[in-house]
């Protein structure tokens, strides 16, 4: 009990040593504050699109494939698809068309998807993509599915209807059957999904072929294996897999983060040192301090507890103030600060939702690099200063 | 004996010269005592009270305390004893300039293990130094003399059995001194102990049967040989 009351007037004396200088303190606070909201924006930006993109991206295809000539993507036989027949593992073989349409009246660029996803192995997962509506049915025609952009852009025409025009300039029209939600908005904001012969209409493809086949396999751990297999059998192919996407979307989003937390952890460690020199040179009045505490009966220990306490109220408060202001502008405020950063100025990615990512590994990491060393920064050089001789305080030295 | 002080020596160094600030001092002090250490400035009195109240190590001797030896115990304990045994009132107000007059005097109390005092009885023996309207003060606020009150104030509030005072009245003024040394004598009546370094003659003239010692040099002498019991 005597322990306990001891800790208890420890605290009782910490937090009103921090009231008492209070201005000091804030100022403190504030830039600490700042400095673990920056660090944690960051991380959470950057949790929150690979997140995304990881979710989003179950639905894709495991392998994709572009048949390639001079360097570039032209269309793919459909007969291709036929020659894979012999490669043991592949389960199911489906068509796509995939083009970019430039809308000249919004300036927009738009993503068209042309797929039959009644033959897709997970076409029940990709109906929950959707936030409302449906896909549209296998062979029927004049139905599309857009990403939020693109219902926005039809809604602001007035319109229920998207029209878009074909290569010799004649108009085609489509129904609205469904919406994508925000939760898939990196991959899909801009997407326009519609029946593969619509696709083919629009893009004056012959029926015979497509942009590229996606193909699914039986054990997704022989996906590597099978897309080797495939490049060798196919050598005019490109064979894109699904691991793979996940990896360019994972180094992207993980190079530029890298980026800004090596710039924001240098903030911090400046911080951290500046937290240091402060704590280690100890202005005279607080020697005087010290000295008359020990004198009335306060142990080295004490007030090395003494400034524990007050480090540990500041910096968790920081911590906490810190995340929580982060978590707000990455959940409420879409990352505002960073996400230019973060997913670049292209049309690649024109502005979408960030589904919230909170992954407590990153936040005891940030724990870890903005408390711990804070507290050691300032407990540490307090060890040396609680060793003031007392008998300072009686000559006023 | 509440304090033995056996052999006691301690050496300086200053500007390549050895000092000896204690020569071989021998002192007992009673239970009840108020003793009177006169010497002028730079003599050994400070460096004397500083050894008794285990502030600082003595190159060799004893100092007891209740029959403890300082220096044989644990830090924690050391401090423990000089919170809870002795009351010190420093050379200069030696108050923590961001606490108001109530929290100085409450400070000993932070970590006494006796019966909790109140701030009701830090009010009463404010008032007892006379500042009883200037409790939430803050030092700057304050007179020099007001604040070597509230140190004073805050040398009894743990109610020690042995106040260490150096130079208590050392720039009160002679109203304020009088009432300083009236509450000396109280406490003194009620049994504690007293060790005062002064060179204020005058000091020893308001207690009532007050042991005399000199200090020159680093060396204690008592002024009545017959009461001493210092070498």
């Amino acid at each position: 009990m005597r322990t306990l009351a001891r800790q208890i007037n420890i605290l009782d004396y910490a937090l009103s040593s921090l009231w008492r200088r209070r201005l000091k303190n804030a100022s403190v606070l504030v830039v600490f504050t700042a400095v673990i909201f920056l660090v944690a924006s960051f991380q959470m930006v950057t949790d929150a699109l690979t997140g995304t993109a990881q979710e989003v991206l179950v639905n894709a295809p495991q392998i994709t494939l572009q048949r390639m000539s001079a360097g570039r993507q032209v269309n793919i036989p459909l007969a291709y698809a036929g020659k894979l027949g012999a490669i043991y593992g592949i389960s199911n073989i489906v068509p796509r068309v995939w083009g970019y349409y430039f809308d000249e009246l919004t300036g927009a660029n738009l993503t068209i998807m042309g797929l039959d996803t009644s033959r897709m192995p997970m076409g029940d997962q990709l109906r929950l993509t959707l936030a409302e509506g449906t896909f549209p049915a296998a062979g029927s025609r004049g139905s599309v599915v857009l990403g939020q952009a693109v219902r926005d852009m039809v809604r602001a025409r007035g319109s229920q209807l998207l029209s878009l025009f074909r290569n010799d300039l004649s108009m085609a029209s489509y129904q609205v059957a469904g919406v994508f939600s925000r939760a898939t908005d990196i991959l899909t904001r801009d997407l326009v999904v519609m029946s593969i012969a619509d696709a083919r209409d629009l893009f004056r493809i012959p029926p015979g072929q497509a942009t590229d086949l996606c193909i699914y396999v039986a054990n997704p751990t022989e996906i590597g294996t099978i897309a080797r297999k495939i490049a060798d059998l196919l050598p005019d192919t490109r064979v894109v897999t699904r691991p793979q996407i996940l990896k360019t979307y994972r180094v992207v989003f993980g190079w530029r983060s890298g980026f800004g937390s090596i710039c924001l952890l240098t903030a911090l460690t400046a911080f951290v040192i500046l937290a240091w020199d402060k704590a280690s040179g100890l202005s005279l009045e607080e020697k005087r301090e010290i000295a008359i505490l020990k004198v009335l009966g306060w142990q080295t220990a004490d007030i090395l507890a003494v400034r524990f306490w007050e480090s540990l109220l500041v910096s968790g408060l920081a911590f906490l103030l810190g995340v929580t202001l982060a978590y707000v502008h990455v959940v409420f405020l879409d990352g505002v600060l960073f996400r230019p950063v973060m997913v670049g100025w292209s049309v690649i990615f024109p502005p979408f939702h960030l589904a919230p990512a909170m992954n407590a590994q990153v936040f005891f990491l940030i724990f870890c690099l903005s408390v711990l060393p804070y507290l050691a920064a300032t407990v540490i050089p307090a060890w040396h200063t609680a060793t003031v001789r007392a008998d300072s305080a009686l000559s006023g030295a | 004996m509440i304090i033995e002080c056996r052999d006691l020596k301690k050496t300086y160094t200053a500007d390549g010269q050895t000092v000896r600030a204690v020569d071989n001092v021998n002192l007992s002090v009673a239970r009840g005592d108020f003793v009177i250490i006169l010497g002028h400035s730079g003599s050994g009195k400070t460096t004397l009270l500083s050894m008794i109240g285990g502030l600082t190590t003595p190159d060799s001797g004893e100092v007891l305390v209740n029959g403890i030896e300082n220096w044989h115990q644990s830090d924690a304990r050391l401090t423990e004893m000089r919170n809870q045994t002795i009351g010190f009132i420093f050379q200069f107000a030696s108050l923590i300039p961001t606490l108001t007059a109530l929290e100085n005097i409450l400070l000993p109390l932070s970590f006494g293990n006796r019966k909790a005092a109140t701030r009701r009885e830090a009010r009463d023996i404010l008032a007892q130094v006379g500042l009883k309207d200037r409790e939430n003060a803050f030092p700057a606020q304050l007179s020099g003399g007001q604040q070597r009150r509230i140190a004073i104030a805050r040398a009894f509030i743990n109610e020690p059995a042995i106040i260490l005072a150096d130079e208590p009245t050392g720039d009160l003024d002679e109203d304020t001194e009088q009432e300083i040394l009236s509450v000396f004598h109280e406490y003194h009546r009620q049994g504690t102990t007293f060790i005062v370094v002064t060179h204020n003659v005058h000091l020893a003239e308001s207690q009532e049967n007050p042991r005399i010692l000199h200090m020159r040099k680093g060396v204690l002498s008592e002024r009545n040989p017959a009461r001493s019991q210092a070498a």
